[in-house]
């Protein structure tokens, strides 16, 4: 279950990186053609760019704090299976010293 | 694709990437700025030759002028503060008196004078002025329309 979303949680990085690699360049080419080819207003041009600006914050605002959620989650579970295994040791090092001690 | 080519790609495209966002948000905050920039700025009409006793009212409009903008619409007129009876200015008939600038798109200081004819039958007594001015101005890639008002402009009739 977990690898599963951590290979899920992968993709989306991987996804949100390629977005922001090509988004401000391809929309700012397109625009700027659009706006010198007079198909479209610079008013309007600025308002589908301001909104479209909005809805990607929003949305890697939500899924930032989604994503970083599971992973102090995943972290918390980890450190707290380690300390489990370290008490572990320690009481078989104990009960090791022990037994020699006996011997 | 080898490893060396893909790196280079990824960090030119995370250049190029970076400066177009830039970009975007430099030439965002121009166009806000551009759209609510006014015409003129520290601008004032007043009237020269109060109190009027011949047949033209002269104008004067100090200030300045920040981007190119072109005069497209104009109306102007004068309500008596005792009577409120309005009377309209023909603009068809001004005569530039100082500067033919307020048509055209210079932008600076602008000082510019002009005269109407007083309109027929105009009553002596003391009017408040309005004018109502429309432009097209242009910046870089922007281009847009801008209304200016001026009010409160006192005009002396005798």
């Amino acid at each position: 279950m977990d690898k599963v979303k951590n290979q899920k949680i992968t993709k989306q990085v991987e996804r949100w990186d390629l977005f922001a690699r090509l988004t401000p360049t391809l929309f700012l080419l397109t625009t700027i053609a659009l706006i010198l080819f007079d198909v479209v207003k610079v008013e309007y041009a600025f308002y589908i760019g301001l909104t479209g600006f909005a809805i990607t914050a929003v949305t890697w605002w939500w899924w930032a704090i989604f994503t970083i959620r599971y992973l102090i989650i995943t972290l918390s579970r980890a450190s707290a299976t380690l300390t489990e295994v370290n008490v572990e040791v320690a009481e078989v090092k104990k009960e090791l010293a022990e037994l020699k001690d006996e011997q | 694709m080898s490893n060396k080519t893909y790196k280079i790609i990824k960090a030119a495209t995370n250049i190029i990437s970076g400066l177009s966002m830039a970009t975007l948000i430099v030439l965002g905050v121009i166009y806000i700025s551009f759209n609510n920039a006014f015409v003129f700025n520290n601008a004032g009409i007043s009237v020269t030759n109060n109190p009027v006793t011949g047949d033209q009212i002269n104008f004067i409009l100090e200030g300045s002028r920040r981007h190119e903008c072109l005069l497209t619409r104009v109306h102007s007129h004068a309500i008596n503060n005792d009577t409120g009876e309005t009377f309209d200015f023909d603009f068809n008939k001004k005569v530039y008196l100082r500067s033919g600038d307020y048509l055209g798109n210079a932008t600076g200081i602008v000082d510019h004078q002009w005269g109407v004819p007083r309109p027929e039958n105009m009553p002596a007594g003391v009017y408040e002025a309005r004018l109502y001015s429309e432009f097209n101005c242009v910046y870089l890639l922007f281009e847009t329309t801008k209304i200016q008002m001026f009010d409160n402009i006192v005009l002396i009739i005798e």
